[in-house]
């Protein structure tokens, strides 16, 4: 049983091609992370999903089937161009979002109610939205997305706009919502809460799959493809390496897939005016992995446009 | 079909609960009512409390007989003076508003001379004295032949099967249609400036992207074009209350017509071609609102679609002096300003029943039109921010539904 499959999924907008045979599938009561540099076909693939548009080939099941309209009230989603009616108010907004979603109106303004509670916005209720901060209005976007208490949802950059403490109450209900057997697919481009939340990945860059599969088979996977260094060199300049990131005083280096690090070891002992403390072979991170993967394929594949 | 009127319910709640809406719905029979209670001070007061002076040395006003008033008004008061050096005194000193000489060779030349101190007299008042020289150059003739001859004869202009009929001298059958013509034009400006700021708000604000996962299109486009037509009928039922009442308190204070009836016929004409251009209109504005990337945009193409609305009143001449003119008879047929010709036709002819069938088929027809091209327009535009669709976009989009 899945709540999502994509099989072999392709779009084309005139002569750019905005996905190429993607596929993947979300299983019940998953956090699925679906990942990607910019452009690379993540919002198309999900708005496939949802049926705002068509695929030109291949499929997409939904609980099993095609998308119903009756399906499409089981389906929460917060696009990445988001907004509200900005000259109206919030409650009564949300409650209008709720029914359009088949809540009867009591029951939407009763669980309206519930939510502003929660995000603290209930003193906003009768405010117009335009007068609610950015982050205010986030978290409006988001109650628009629970409402309906969906069986799945799809959020695209849950947590932009959020200070800390709204980020870790969206963080913790989303983990509420996934103990409650709910699906979730979340497109972020925050690696860390991706490596801390989800299960399952797929990266899509340049329209195509480029990595599936569960987070923690993908970091061995990757295992010798980052390394912690101590010291000072010019770590950019050495061959292999993709990234030099400083992270708590060490050096992180993100290496191409394949590069042995010793042979990084060896070109570090012979650059000039190199003091090196320490050096070990890390586990990579997720945003290691995904800066690795797409700054390879740049490299071997030329641009579509 | 829920979602529908959902979106019905929330667009008229929206647009009725603007201030600009209460403003404007609420203003324009504030404006009416101010026009027209100028408009009856002036004629209450065009003639003035005092009489007229007059000095015939022609000689026809020596018994004067008083003419038949027009309508029942009470005409202004004539006092005689044996020469102009009298009557000049009681117009310096007051006792006179004016002083009409009649000159000896009046009955060759038709000149009378009228002077005056300071305010010049109305209109309504030389009509006045006209009317009074007229009855009494038909001093010697039956009164019923004087009567006729300064009141005129009044043509009924009816269709040769006798359904409708129009007659020519009742002024509020030709008031009406063209206050009804007014009303819808501004009616129709409101309305289509609401729906295009409904959709481009959307877009603009972004919301379009979580209502294209709750409804379809054409649920969304429908459910706005139906909470408009509300709209819109409101502010008609509204502005109509208000015109009914105007007339119920204008004739305490101006006779009416014996003739004047409400005139059902026009009320049928109105009622059958008002739904189907409102929906004409929405499916326009939709279509722009798809096409641009904000309000202003928009209100820059809409302002010469609505041109297309308002053209009768360019022509309002002709279809005033000449209401069966080829050029008329297009602007019966052509859609946007059906609705507009044939109001104003309403007023000054029988309009054949040929070119109502037609053009309301033809309106009726563009209506259905204009929705679904609006709603394959907008799937097409929805989800382009900040880009704007361009012509070819927009037949690729009429040819098959972009998905």
């Amino acid at each position: 049983m899945t709540t999502i499959r994509v099989s072999n999924v392709s779009k084309a907008f005139g002569e750019v091609h905005a996905v190429r045979d993607v596929s993947f599938e979300v299983y019940p009561g998953e956090i699925f992370g679906l990942l990607g540099p910019n452009g690379a076909g993540k919002t198309t693939t999900i708005r496939m999903m949802l049926d705002i548009f068509r695929p030109d080939s291949g499929s997409i099941e939904v609980f099993d089937g095609p998308l119903t309209e009756a399906k499409k009230n089981r389906i929460g989603y917060m696009p990445e161009e988001r907004g509200l009616y900005k000259d109206l108010k919030l409650a009564p907004t949300l409650v209008f979002l709720a029914t359009l979603k088949g809540v009867k109106e009591s029951v939407a303004r009763e669980r309206v109610d519930e939510w502003l509670e929660r995000f603290d916005l209930a003193d906003y209720a009768k405010q117009k939205i335009q007068n609610l901060s950015k982050g205010m209005q986030q978290k409006a976007q988001i109650i628009v997305t629970l409402l309906h208490d969906p069986d799945l949802l799809v959020i695209d950059e849950p947590f932009s706009g959020l200070d800390p403490v709204n980020t870790r109450l969206v963080k913790s209900i989303i983990e509420e919502l996934c103990a409650r057997g709910k699906t979730i697919i979340m497109s972020t481009h925050q690696m860390y809460q991706v490596e801390a939340m989800c299960n399952r990945i797929v990266l899509i860059n340049r329209g195509r799959n480029v990595l599936y599969g569960e987070v923690q088979q993908i970091k061995r996977q990757f295992a010798g493809n980052a390394l912690q260094v101590e010291g000072e060199a010019d770590f950019d300049a050495l061959p292999g390496v993709l990234e030099a990131r400083r992270h708590n005083g060490a050096w992180h280096l993100a290496l191409e897939t394949g590069r042995d690090p010793q042979a990084v070891l060896q070109a570090l002992a012979q650059q000039a005016g190199a003091r090196i403390q320490k050096f070990e072979v890390a586990e990579p991170s997720l945003e290691d992995i995904f800066v690795a993967t797409v700054q390879q394929a740049a490299e071997e594949t030329p641009s579509y446009a | 079909m829920r979602n529908l009127w959902l979106i019905a319910k929330h667009e008229y709640l929206k647009v009725a609960g603007k201030k600009s809406f209460v403003l404007g719905t609420l203003g324009m029979p504030v404006l009416m009512v101010v026009v027209t209670a100028i408009s009856i001070l002036m004629t209450a007061g065009g003639r003035g409390r005092l009489p007229f002076g007059y000095v015939d040395h022609a000689g026809l006003l020596i018994d004067p007989v008083v003419p038949p008033s027009a309508m029942g008004e009470s005409a202004a008061t004539f006092r005689a003076f044996p020469d102009v050096a009298a009557a000049e005194a009681a117009l310096e000193d007051g006792d006179i508003q004016a002083l009409y000489i009649v000159p000896h060779d009046y009955m060759a030349t038709g000149e009378i001379e009228l002077r005056y101190l300071t305010r010049e007299p109305s209109l309504i008042t030389r009509d006045d004295f006209r009317a009074l020289l007229r009855a009494n150059l038909l001093a010697n003739y039956d009164p019923l032949i004087r009567e006729r001859v300064i009141a005129g004869s009044s043509i009924t202009i009816r269709a040769a099967d006798g359904s409708r009929e129009f007659a020519e001298d009742n002024f509020l059958d030709f008031m009406i249609p063209f206050v009804a013509a007014f009303l819808f034009v501004f009616a129709v400006m409101n309305a289509g400036g609401y729906m295009l700021q409904a959709v481009t708000d959307e877009k603009e604000n972004r919301t379009v992207e979580v209502l294209a996962t709750s409804v379809r299109p054409e649920e969304l486009i429908g459910g706005k074009a139906i909470g408009l037509i509300g709209v819109g009928l409101t502010q008609l039922a509204i502005w109509g209350a208000t015109a009914v009442a105007g007339l119920i308190v204008a004739s305490f204070f101006i006779p009416m017509p014996a003739s004047f009836s409400i005139p059902w016929s026009l009320l049928a004409v109105v009622s059958l071609f008002f739904l189907p251009a409102y929906a004409l209109i929405a499916g326009m504005m939709t279509a722009i609102g798809g096409i641009v990337t904000d309000f202003q945009q928009g209100q820059q193409i809409s302002g010469i679609l609505n041109l297309l609305f308002m053209l009768p009143f360019f022509f309002v001449m002709v279809i005033l002096s000449r209401p069966d003119n080829p050029v008329v008879i297009a602007l019966t047929l052509f859609p946007p300003s059906a609705f507009v010709t044939i109001t104003m036709r309403w007023a000054t002819t029988v309009v054949p029943l040929w070119q109502l069938v037609t053009s309301w088929l033809l309106l009726v027809a563009s209506a259905i039109f204009s929705v679904w091209a609006a709603s394959r327009i907008f799937r097409a535009g929805m989800l382009r921010y900040g880009q704007t669709v361009n012509v070819k976009a927009v037949f690729a989009a009429l040819r098959k539904p972009v998905q």
